[in-house]
């Protein structure tokens, strides 16, 4: 399957720079530590005023800066904005292939290989720092899977969208900003939403943001209902269809101009 | 020094051919680097204070910061993206030149989007000062030492950067260092050093000393601690690691191996 195999290929090309990844994870270790420090510093001797302890904190960072590789550092656009420029988007998208999982699948493989050599690399250093947090439960490791799968097809979804819109603004620079701002912000890097000030923690649950970092965090930590796996999905169908259309309207659009 | 405001003339004209997308790119990253300030604010105004440092205060920290390593980067950006000339082998066309390769590099070219990352910084300041009710006396004295902190806090950010850029000489790529060197503690800096475990502490007062630039001087500042020595080693420090730098430069330059391709 030709799917399969741009997967593949992308693991492949990024196992290229391990080492330089490997040096990356440090620093985003460091972003943890700096993130962690200053939970433990709000936090002390306050811990009774706060649904959360210095230690849930330190668990919940550690756990985002891992999350972060596979939902929030995406490539931005997943450069569809570059064949947008140089022209090349117009035989990608008249190939007999389907578009979408075209790009799509190659960004999975750089995800793939930032589970293994990012990812996991960060986790492990935490755990041997401040700690990681370990499941009690086994159906958590079930709906964990799940969770995270739906975090990583919404945040591409995400980025697509980002990407696709080039076909029309052709910079998609500030629209990437916009995108990373919202998903970082509104999806709990820093702060658990629902410690967000009173408007945006009534609205952010519902967001995508929150599907793509917040509730895989949550459902690791065993803090949330696995219920939640019904907004992600929900996100999934809508991002996923919506993006299936643009990608037949920025089709349409090439074919006029085309002519 | 005419020559210098030439290129500079010619870089901010270069760049208004393009208006729209220079101020979107600059409101937008402004706007991403002031997320993170009104998540902290979020925090601290459920939480009131962190270790001691209200809103306000590491408002105060987090702006000078800011706004130094923006400066940097608009003032700076041929050093920040030095990896270019490693990879494209460009370094050799700086070499033959007659004025000295760190001077071409600096006023090669300009960033001014990164020009809303520093306006933002100093919103923030203004904020923090107006919010922080000092006296008389303490305020002016932080005026007065504003610009000391900035400049240190630019000078310190340079010489990271310049540091980093010479690795690129046995190593080609520096992206990924420039995480480590200049991103992970300069986002270290915008809160108070108090808040971090000792290694770290060490760290960020001697091969990265990014807490001299802001958190040495405000503690004195905000009487906090400390006394006028606070005062005197940001300038301090920021020369000498400078002069470091410099000579690591001239170090590398010498080590320097085009590749003959």
């Amino acid at each position: 399957m030709v799917y399969w195999i741009l997967l593949q290929k992308s693991f492949m090309r990024n196992m290229q720079y391990k080492v330089a990844h490997l040096i990356n994870n440090a620093a985003s270790a460091i972003f943890g530590f700096v993130f962690i420090a200053i939970w433990v510093g709000v936090l002390q001797g306050k811990e009774n005023e706060s649904p959360y302890s210095a230690l849930d904190m330190t668990y919940y960072i550690a756990a985002v800066q891992c999350i972060l590789w596979l939902s929030g550092f995406l490539t931005a656009g997943l450069n569809i904005q570059n064949g947008v420029r140089n022209g090349a988007i117009s035989l990608e998208l008249a190939r007999p292939t389907n578009y979408f999982l075209y790009v799509t699948s190659q960004e999975v493989g750089r995800l793939l290989y930032n589970l293994f050599f990012r990812s996991l690399p960060i986790g492990l250093v935490f755990s041997l720092t401040v700690g990681f947090y370990i499941p009690q439960h086994l159906p958590t490791y079930f709906f964990l899977c799940i969770s995270i799968l739906f975090a990583m097809i919404i945040s591409i979804n995400l980025h697509f969208l980002v990407g696709i819109s080039a076909c029309w603004t052709t910079e998609i620079d500030w629209a990437h900003f916009v995108n990373f701002t919202l998903l970082v912000g509104l999806g709990g890097q820093l702060v658990p939403i629902d410690l967000l000030p009173a408007p945006l923690s009534s609205i952010t649950p519902y967001l995508p943001f929150a599907g793509a970092i917040y509730y895989p965090v949550m459902i690791f930590l065993e803090k949330i209902s696995s219920e939640v796996i019904l907004i992600q999905l929900i996100w999934v169908v809508v991002l996923t269809s919506f993006n299936l259309w643009l990608t037949e309207k920025a089709r349409h659009k090439l074919e006029i101009q085309g002519g | 020094m005419n020559l210098y405001l030439k290129l500079l003339s010619g870089s901010l004209r270069s760049r208004m051919q393009y208006k729209m997308n220079f101020l979107v790119s600059s409101l937008s990253y402004g706007l991403i680097m002031a997320v993170d300030f009104v998540l902290l604010a979020a925090i601290l105004q459920r939480f009131d204070d962190v270790k001691g440092w209200n809103l306000y205060e590491v408002g105060l920290l987090y702006g000078i910061s800011s706004v130094a390593i923006t400066l940097y980067r608009v003032f700076c950006v041929e050093v920040h993206n030095f990896e270019r000339y490693m990879v494209e082998g460009e370094f050799d066309s700086l070499l033959i030149r007659p004025v000295s390769p760190l001077s071409l590099l600096l006023t090669k070219n300009l960033d001014l989007s990164r020009i809303g990352g520093t306006i933002q910084g100093i919103i923030i300041l203004v904020i923090s000062i107006i919010g922080l009710k000092l006296n008389n006396i303490e305020l002016f004295l932080l005026l007065i030492y504003l610009p000391v902190t900035i400049v240190s806090g630019v000078l310190i950010c340079f010489s990271l950067g310049l540091i980093t850029a010479t690795i690129a000489f046995w190593t080609q790529r520096i992206k990924d260092f420039q995480t480590f060197t200049l991103y992970a503690p300069f986002n270290a800096a915008n809160y108070p050093m108090n808040i971090y475990p000792g290694w770290l502490k060490i760290i960020f007062f001697t091969v990265i000393p990014v807490g001299f630039m802001n958190y040495t001087p405000i503690l004195f500042l905000l009487n906090k601690g400390g006394d006028l020595w606070n005062l005197a080693l940001p300038p301090l420090v920021s020369i000498i690691f400078l002069f470091v730098a410099l000579r690591f430069w001239k170090f590398g330059i010498r080590h320097y191996h085009s590749t003959g391709s």
